[in-house]
Order: structure tokens, then sequence, then C-alpha cells
């Protein structure tokens, strides 16, 4: 691991009175397969959109390859690669023509866009609806294709946001083999899951947000020794979830009230 | 087994809907940008009830003239101009009458008739609906004053055509509903119906031609073959109670009744499809492997000077212009409707000539009615682009790259109409002199220019989501439309005053340098424009996609 990939420094988010996002620090280092988790309403979507510029900070730093996106946020964003949540399509242009659009975005030219374009596409199983409307897409296909553009132009850090959502399994292995590629090639992966089986089986590292709070942060070992156990027993990313974020026998409690409905 | 003892009643249910809209509106209103939605609203509704108002004095002045002056067979035109009026809005402003928020009460556990009832209530609560009863409203009172004799037919046959038409409405809603369903007949319809919606201005041409002059028009002999339409019956019921003819009466109030019957029953059978769960989402994706529909690769060739971005934002433009049905039809239009103009004004049956005004006037007049249409979607230009937004925003561009790339664009699309429209004005009325063709190319060159950086603010500012191939909901934020007109109106009346400057000081060259002189300066204006967007377009990302990403 060369360097610190992706750093904030109290990132803060206020939506009025709420505060979606509360003094996060956060560190991952560069070619770290990271899994970043928390409940609905935790703030894992507002964090990733203020580290990929789709949402401004209220306060805090954030600084991605060592620079500080506020101040260098057309540089960063060069670096970077992302699949948002909404996937951020042109559902009126054709699978290629939206790669197209994307490589000249990031400055490619021409002849390197369709070439990586036609590549991406015979890779995700998309070659043979090149010129089928985005609109007409499943939504695996759209996911497939928003992950092909995030990747385009080779950045440095992956941003993704539920990437395997209705992915179909075939599609998802190529896909999971694709990113531990590039991993290997020291490419930072910042991954939002709700299926905690993938972040546990792809992700080294993960944090957990909890009420707009970073909770805990560290390798899964670490995290995993961090919780109280028998000796011995491997807990499940699950179970360090659940004991870092669930009030145990809170929901219990709460179940035995629904009295009409039990 | 569920707890519901007993469901709550039609009217219940209907106070429930409009209790969810009230706060739906409410909450609506929390933001700012909706605020001035509304604001935009409120004055258009309030032109609306203008109009409503007027004409309800119209059909009041109509009906108590045709009642008092012997002319009831004359009133069938009333009852068909309702008919028409509330036939065709809802296909205009409603969207064909696609009511999801109505569909997705079958969530609910509902009776049929329920259902069926909370429908026809829908339906009673359009614009279309509301203004035709209160013109109905308005001759009956013109009965009640004029002729109270006749006012039991009058209510008996006016509430016999409300109920069909509200039925016929929601039926030929719901059947559209289940033809739009699909993305392409969507796309498809919604063209051919914008296309002969344009070439009923043809209509008065047409009569012109076939109708003959000094005589009843020919075409005029059609409207008896519509007499078995509701608009005619409701009509002929009250001429027929007018000259005491009891057979008429009865045969045109039972020809009410047997379209009220054939209405409601297919109404019925329409709405039973949909009560027992009518499929009308998009089909399922088509199996991988099995190849999608090929569509032709149409390349835009972009000069090399161009920026990537910028290219790619033009090459993207273009994509979806070709893709978008009705912004295509927007480009045909306008040379059709200088076609049509100078059919009216300029051509065998010219009027202008008529009224002395010299044919000269139709180059700066066409060119500002082109350019009235083909801007004013630049007031609201990311209204398309849907979870697009994002790649923007996303992408290490700054936003310069995007409207510069968005404007270009539109200006070539503009030039491309105005080089083809001003063919064919030379070719309808001939070459009106240099100075005078100058001035009307500079004059655009300046209208345009003039306008593009105010558009971009209002793009940025006053965003509204509008999406391909449908009707409903689809305008532009009501700041949004303001500031088009109001913009417009300025720089309309400071080319009419230069326009005429020259004409005045009998120096033709004059509006030639003015307009010159104000395109430099609208150019110099529009450059320094795109930094301080670009910043706004920073300040408003979140407003851009919470709007565009819904």
């Amino acid at each position: 691991m060369n360097g610190i990939a992706i750093r904030t420094e109290q990132l803060t988010r206020r939506f009025g009175a709420l505060t979606a996002v509360d003094s996060v620090d956060l560190r991952v280092s560069a070619g770290q397969f990271f899994g970043f988790l928390g409940p609905n309403g935790a703030g894992k979507s507002t964090t990733i959109k203020m580290l990929t510029g789709l949402l401004a900070p209220s306060s805090g730093r954030m600084e991605l390859l060592g620079l500080d996106f506020q101040r260098n946020p057309i540089d960063v964003k060069r670096q970077i690669g992302v699949v948002p949540e909404g996937m951020g399509l042109f559902e009126r242009l054709t699978g290629s023509e939206y790669l197209h659009f994307v490589g000249r975005m990031y400055g490619l030219d021409g002849a390197t866009t369709e070439k990586r374009a036609g590549e991406l596409l015979e890779f995700m199983q998309l070659a043979d609806r090149e010129k089928t409307l985005i609109a007409d897409y499943s939504h695996g296909m759209q996911k497939k294709l928003a992950l092909a553009a995030a990747v385009i132009h080779g950045p440095r850090i992956l941003f993704l946001d539920e990437p395997f959502e209705g992915v179909d399994a075939l599609a998802a292995g190529a896909l999971k083999a694709l990113l531990g590629r590039m991993t290997e090639r020291g490419v930072t992966i910042f991954l939002t899951s709700h299926v905690l089986e993938i972040v546990e089986r792809l992700c080294s590292h993960v944090a957990i947000i909890h009420q707009g709070r970073l909770v805990a942060q560290g390798s899964l070992e670490e995290l995993r020794a961090g919780i109280p156990g028998d000796e011995g027993e491997k807990k499940t990313l699950e179970q360090i979830f659940l004991s870092i974020v669930g009030q145990s026998g809170g929901e219990q409690a709460r179940l035995e009230e629904l009295t009409w409905l039990t | 087994m569920a707890d519901v003892i007993q469901m709550p009643g039609v009217t219940e249910q209907l106070k429930l809907i409009a209790g969810l809209r009230w706060n739906m509106l409410k909450n609506n209103l929390q933001r700012k940008n909706n605020r001035w939605d509304l604001i935009g609203m409120i004055l258009a509704a309030a032109g609306g009830a203008v109009v409503v108002v007027g004409l309800c004095v119209a059909f009041y002045a109509g009906a108590y003239f045709f009642l008092t002056t012997g002319r009831a067979s004359w009133m069938p035109l009333l009852y068909w101009a309702i008919f028409l009026w509330w036939q065709v809005i809802p296909i205009l402003v409603a969207g064909f009458g696609a009511n999801f928020e109505f569909r997705n009460l079958l969530r609910f556990p509902l009776s049929l008739r329920a259902f069926y009832i909370l429908g026809l209530g829908y339906g009673f609560a359009d614009f279309a609906a509301v203004s035709s009863l209160c013109w109905i409203a308005s001759m009956l009172v013109a009965a009640a004053v004029g002729r109270v004799q006749l006012l039991p037919v009058m209510m008996v046959a006016s509430l016999l055509f409300v109920l069909v038409n509200v039925t016929l409405e929601r039926l030929i809603g719901s059947w559209l509903e289940k033809i739009f369903a699909k993305r392409r007949a969507r796309e498809l319809l919604v063209g051919l119906f914008v296309l002969s919606m344009v070439s009923m201005n043809f209509l008065n041409l047409a009569m012109q031609h076939w109708g003959g002059r000094g005589s009843r028009p020919r075409i005029l002999h059609l409207v008896a073959y519509f007499s078995w339409l509701p608009g005619s019956l409701a009509g002929n019921a009250v001429a027929a109670a007018s000259d005491a003819d009891t057979q008429s009466l009865v045969l045109t109030v039972g020809g009410l009744l047997v379209w009220l019957g054939a209405a409601s029953g297919l109404l019925w059978i329409r709405y039973r499809a949909q009560y027992l769960g009518e499929e009308l989402s998009e089909s399922a994706a088509p199996s991988a492997g099995k190849r999608g529909p090929r569509r032709r690769s149409v390349s835009l060739g972009l000069p090399g000077f161009l920026s990537p971005p910028v290219a790619g934002v033009m090459r993207k433009e273009f994509h979806y212009l070709t893709r978008n049905g009705f912004s295509f039809l927007a480009l045909i239009i306008p040379p059709i409707m200088v076609i049509f103009f100078t059919m009216e004004f300029a051509g065998n049956n010219s009027q202008i000539r008529e009224h002395g005004l010299p044919p000269q006037f139709f180059f700066p007049a066409a060119m500002a009615y082109l350019i009235l249409i083909l801007l004013s979607p630049a007031y609201n230009s990311f209204a398309f682009e849907g979870h697009g937004i994002q790649s923007y925003f996303m992408a290490p561009v700054r936003m310069r790259d995007v409207l510069v790339g968005k404007n270009l664009f539109l200006v070539s699309v503009v030039a491309v109409e105005l080089v083809i429209s001003l063919g064919v004005l030379v070719w309808r009325i001939g070459f009106p002199g240099l100075p005078l063709f100058l001035s009307t190319i500079t004059a655009a060159a300046f209208a345009v220019m003039g306008q593009l950086a105010i558009a971009n603010w209002s793009a940025l500012s006053f965003p509204k989501k509008m999406e391909i191939g449908k009707m409903k909901g689809q305008r532009n934020s009501g700041v949004a439309v303001w500031t088009a007109f109001g913009v417009q109106i300025l720089i309309g009346g400071i080319a009419t005053i230069v326009l005429l400057a020259g004409r005045w000081s009998g120096n033709p060259w004059l509006p030639v340098v003015v307009f010159a002189g104000l395109t430099a300066a609208a150019l110099g204006g529009y450059v320094a424009s795109l930094d301080p967007l670009s910043v706004l377009a920073e300040r408003k990302k979140e407003l851009l996609i919470e709007t565009l990403c819904r």
C-alpha cells in the first residue's frame, strides 16, 4: 500500500437542522478494497456524494490522492470513477454513445474512447446491445454500463454505490474479478452495499457509519478483535455490523409491543 | 384475518385523496423553487380564469341571443364548442388522461364500483371539465333569463351532455393510457398528434380554397353528418323543445342516453380490466443474447478545434434531438409555419397587400417568430437530462464547457432553421434588398446572443424535469416561462425600435450597423457570463440533481 488515497477531516454535511454526516474522519489507503457500511439513512450516500463532487460539504476537508478536493475539483475528478446512486446515465443514448460521451468528458481522444468502449461493452456482455437505447436496458444492464463508464478513463479511485444490485450472478462474478484485478494494480475501491456477504468477501477494510458518525474503521480482523465473544469463533461481518450499530434487544422489545400484529 | 371491519365510503375516499393532494402541495411549497413556480402557476391560472369567465359571458350572450331571437337551432354550435373543448383539452393539458395517482388507488381494497365512481370523480377535477361546467351553467342562466319555459329540457339535456362528456373523456383517456404505456407508441403518436395540431393552421386556407365565396361554404355541409354526436344532440334537444317538436326531443334525448349507456359500458369494461390488474408497464427487456433493434448510427461531424468535453456535449445533444420526437418536430414546424404565413398573407390570398403592409415585413417578423420558438427550450436546457445530470458534475469539466456545448449546438440548429426559412421567404415573396436582408440576419444574431446568457441562468436556477414522449406535466418552471417571456419582449422591443429607426432616418444600413454592434456586445456579455454561471452551477448542483433525478 502506497500512501493515503482518501482522507477526510471533520467532514460534515447538514440539511437544515439535520446533520446527515457528522465530523467524519476517514482514512483509506491506496489500493484498498474498502467497504463503507451503515444502516439506511446513516449517511453513506451523502458521504459518497461529497467525495465525488455531487454534494458540497458544510464543513471539513476532503483529500483524494493528496489533492484537496475543494481547491482542485477538476484534478481530483480526473482521477476518480463513480457509479452513483441512480447511475447517472443518459437514457436516450445507446450504450456505446454513452461510453463515447463519458470518455470525451474525461478528455480521452476519439480513437482511445472508441477502443475502450468496445472492449468494455464486450466485457460487460453488452456488445450485442451497443445500439440499444439505455432506456430499453434492464436494471442490471444499466448497472453494468454505469460501471463501464466509471472505469473507461482508468481511474485511480473507484466509488461504487451498490454496484451489484440487480446484476446477475454470472456478470457479478466477472465484475468482482475485474475489481479484484484493479486493486492489484493499485486502484482504490470504495464500495457501499447492503449485502454484507459481498463486502466481507471483497473488502479488506471496512468503515461503519451510524447516524452520521463514523463508529468503526479498520481491517476486518481489527473489527473482529474489537467485538466481545467466544475465543476462536470467527465472527461474520453481519455479526460485527449488528453488534456495532444494532441496539441489542431493542428490536425484540419493540416487536413485543406490536401485539395486534404478532 | 385483517382488522378492516368497514371500508370507507366513496365520499370518504374522495376526501382522503383531496387531503393527500393538499398535503403534497403544502409540502412542495417548502422548497423555494417550488414557491416561485407556484407564483408562475398562479399567474397562469389567473390568465386562464379570465378566459373562462370571459367565455362565460360569451356563452351566456350566445345562448340568450339564440333562444330569444328564434334561433334555437343554432344551439348545437355552443354545445359543440364545449364538447370539443372538453374532449381535446385534457389530451393537450393532462397528457391523455394517464392518471398514475388514480391507478395507484388499486393498491387499496376498493370495490370496482368505487373505483369507477372515483375515476369519474377525477374526470370532473380537470380544467376542461370545470370550465365547461361554468359555460354550461352560463347557458342555463341565459335560458332562465330569456326563455324560462325551456329551462327544464335544457337542464336535462345539459345534464346528460355533461355525463356523456365526462364518461367519454375518461374512456378516451384510459384507452390512450393503454396505448401510450409503450414508449415507442407514445413517442410516435405524440409526434403525429403535434403534427396534426400544426396542420390545423392550414384549415383556414383549405376552407378558402374549397369553401367558395359569397355562398354557404361547402365544408359546412359536413356538419349535418355530425348530428348524431353529443354536441348536436344536446343542442338539437333544446331546439326541439323550442319548436315544441316532441318527436325530435325524444329522439335527441334518447340519443344522448344511448351515448351515455354505450360510453359507460365501455368505460366499465376498461376500468374492470384495470381493476383486474391489467399490465400497462413497458414490456420486459429482451433476453440476453437476443439482439435489440438496430439503430443506424448517425455521426455528427464536428470541427477539431472543439475541446473533447464541448464536442462530447454537442454530440450528446444531437443524439437527444434525433430521439426526441417533440423537439425534432419543433424544428420542422417553424419552416412549415413560415410557408403557412406566406400563403396566408403573401400568396394568392394575400391579405397583406389589402391592408397596405409591405411584404418585407415578413423577414424580421418570421425571424422573430423562429427565434421565439427555437430559443424557448434553452431556458430549461437541462430538462431532459434525467439522472445524466450527475455526469456533468462527476466529470472533470467546468459547467462552462457543458453550457458552451449546449449553446453551440442550439446556435447551429437555429442557424440551419434560419437559412431554410430565409430561403422559403425569398422563394415566396422575393428578395427584400440587401439592407433589409442583412438587418434581418444581424437582428437574429443579436436576438440569439442576447438571450443565451439569461437562458443559461434560467436553466441552472429554475430547472424542471421533462420526459421525452410524455405530455403530462411537461412544462417549464413558471419563473423560466416568465423570464423567457420578459427577455423576448425586451429584445423584440429593442429590435423593433432599431428597425423603425432605420426606416425613419431613411438610412436602410443603420439597423445593420446597430444590430452588429449589439450582437458584438451580447457576445461579449455571453463570454463574460460563462465563469459566473459555472460558479452558479456549483451552487445549484444539488437543486439540479434533486430536481432532474426525481
